[in-house]
């Protein structure tokens, strides 16, 4: 808690006008105090995060720090692992994911995800994008036709495959296979996008891409993104958290992260004298 | 365990050359203030003539730190320090063009023209050097403290220059040549003014530390 409380302290003592911007926006995630145990692995520890809509809110911490576990817990993916166990809450919109009744199929509509690698179905690009609407019972050709070139558009890639839209998928680029994977995200329409480490399988051109993409995506959808790449997080982000041994260290808007962090830890972090 | 070691290496360098510029820029603040004592209109020639060196210095300064910031990508701290030195070393040439005013002016100063002024532009002129001194120290020991103190000289300074104006435009003499007292009137300005940047100096000194700018003038 106090260190979301913190940031959002921040927010109103920094004042200028794109500060003062962030504080009329929705809380999209609260986590209050969630620890998490892979057995008896405490992987996250008390941690307190506040995530707004429509804005980027990077991740950075050295391997090992919790960072992908925390973003699992968001949709609610770590619990495919046996032996997790997990105590304190995460609401979503004002409703606690934890909790039983909430059925994870409902998460996960609203909730998209992008991998490390991309992971395109061994389909037609067509195919992979109107996969989520067809499971959702949309079979009408014109609708679906719809949304697929809307995704993909929505992506930045519909010039580049629009001639080829029954093709496989497996014969485009990695960095047109990481679009054609965020298009077919988009498809389910989803609130909040969940990314880890999206563009390290890619290269430079491929990353800005992908990049100049999420500052797009970013008027519609809320991105949560975990990256290793620190550069990244301060070109794209609005706010940054850096975790360290399964804590959030420090939470606060990307700008103060990447000029003045209040803690030691982060100013070693990001200035490269560990990690 | 530093992981950026050669980096930091780089960051050390541009401290130290800034610091040796520094050395530099004392070296010839000494030496104008015995050209100005001994009215050695050679020795301010010199100093005229050196000005260049200074700002050879300033244009590799930047140089260094466009190539180091273009490759490393510094953030927080580390990119304080580059941009703070860009910052010492531009405030550091212009003390050196300050000096080169000085030299121009005293050239023109008759000797032993209204030494008990001449006087009081040595101890104001002393009291700015000793301020590049210990600003250029607090840069090099990180000392906050002294950065501060730095401060309280200048308003000394300050009210010594404006003391100086005060008594020359008193003076109703028509044996003293009125460009005596014009010159003397703008020495006594260019001080002022190398006192300035000793603050300024300071002040970056608690930018690199703090992140935030203190006006301590």
């Amino acid at each position: 808690m106090a260190l979301s409380q913190k940031a959002n302290i921040e927010y109103h003592t920094n004042g200028g006008p794109m500060e003062q911007a962030v504080t009329d926006k929705k809380v999209v995630y609260d986590t209050k105090d969630l620890n998490l145990w892979y057995g008896k692995d405490h992987a996250l520890k008390n941690i307190n995060l506040s995530i707004y809509e429509k804005e980027v809110t990077a991740i950075i911490g050295p391997s090992g720090c919790g960072k992908s576990t925390y973003i699992k817990t968001l949709n609610r993916m770590v619990q495919l692992v046996p032996s997790v166990k997990i105590s304190g809450d995460i609401s979503y919109r004002g409703k606690s994911i934890l909790d039983k009744s909430y059925h994870v199929e409902d998460l996960r509509t609203r909730v998209g995800m992008v991998f490390q690698k991309p992971n395109p179905f061994p389909k037609s690009i067509y195919d992979n994008v109107a996969y989520g609407p067809r499971i959702h019972g949309i079979k009408n050709k014109k609708i679906l036709d719809q949304i697929v070139e809307k995704s993909l558009r929505g992506a930045a890639i519909w010039d580049e495959v629009k001639d080829r839209l029954h093709e496989n998928a497996y014969g485009l680029s990695g960095g047109q296979q990481q679009r054609l994977c965020i298009a077919r995200c988009l498809a389910i329409e989803p609130d909040v996008i969940l990314m880890d480490e999206p563009t390290s399988a890619l290269d430079p051109k491929s990353t800005l891409k992908v990049e100049e993409l999420i500052q797009e995506l970013k008027k519609d959808y809320s991105i949560i993104i975990v990256t290793h790449n620190m550069q990244q997080a301060a070109r794209i982000s609005d706010k940054t958290a850096f975790f360290l041994n399964g804590e959030v260290v420090e939470y606060d808007q990307t700008d103060v992260i990447f000029s003045n962090p209040s803690d030691k830890r982060t100013e070693d972090y990001i200035t490269g004298r560990f990690g | 365990m530093a992981i950026r070691e050669s980096f930091h290496s780089q960051l050390d360098l541009v401290k130290h050359q800034l610091l040796e510029m520094g050395t530099r820029i004392e070296d010839i603040l000494e030496q104008m203030i015995q050209a100005f004592a001994s009215s050695d209109a050679n020795r301010m020639e010199q100093i005229i003539k050196d000005d260049y060196l200074i700002n050879q210095l300033e244009i590799e300064m930047h140089d260094q730190v466009t190539r180091i910031i273009s490759r490393q990508q510094p953030v927080a701290t580390d990119l304080r320090k580059l941009i703070v030195a860009l910052k010492i070393s531009s405030d550091l040439e212009r003390v050196a063009d300050l000096v080169v005013d000085i030299a121009k002016q005293s050239k023109r100063m008759k000797k032993d023209s209204l030494l008990t002024f001449q006087v009081k532009i040595v101890a104001m002129y002393t009291l700015a050097q000793k301020m590049i001194h210990e600003s250029l120290e607090s840069f090099r020991n990180t000392d906050l403290l002294l950065a501060q103190k730095i401060a309280g000289m200048d308003d000394k300074v300050d009210s010594m220059y404006g003391e100086l104006i005060r008594e020359l435009f008193k003076l109703n003499d028509d044996r003293i040549e009125i460009d005596q007292i014009t010159q003397l009137a703008f020495i006594g300005r260019y001080i002022e003014r190398i006192a300035d940047y000793a603050t300024n100096i300071a002040e970056w000194v608690v930018y690199e530390v703090n992140g935030k700018h203190f006006d301590l003038n």
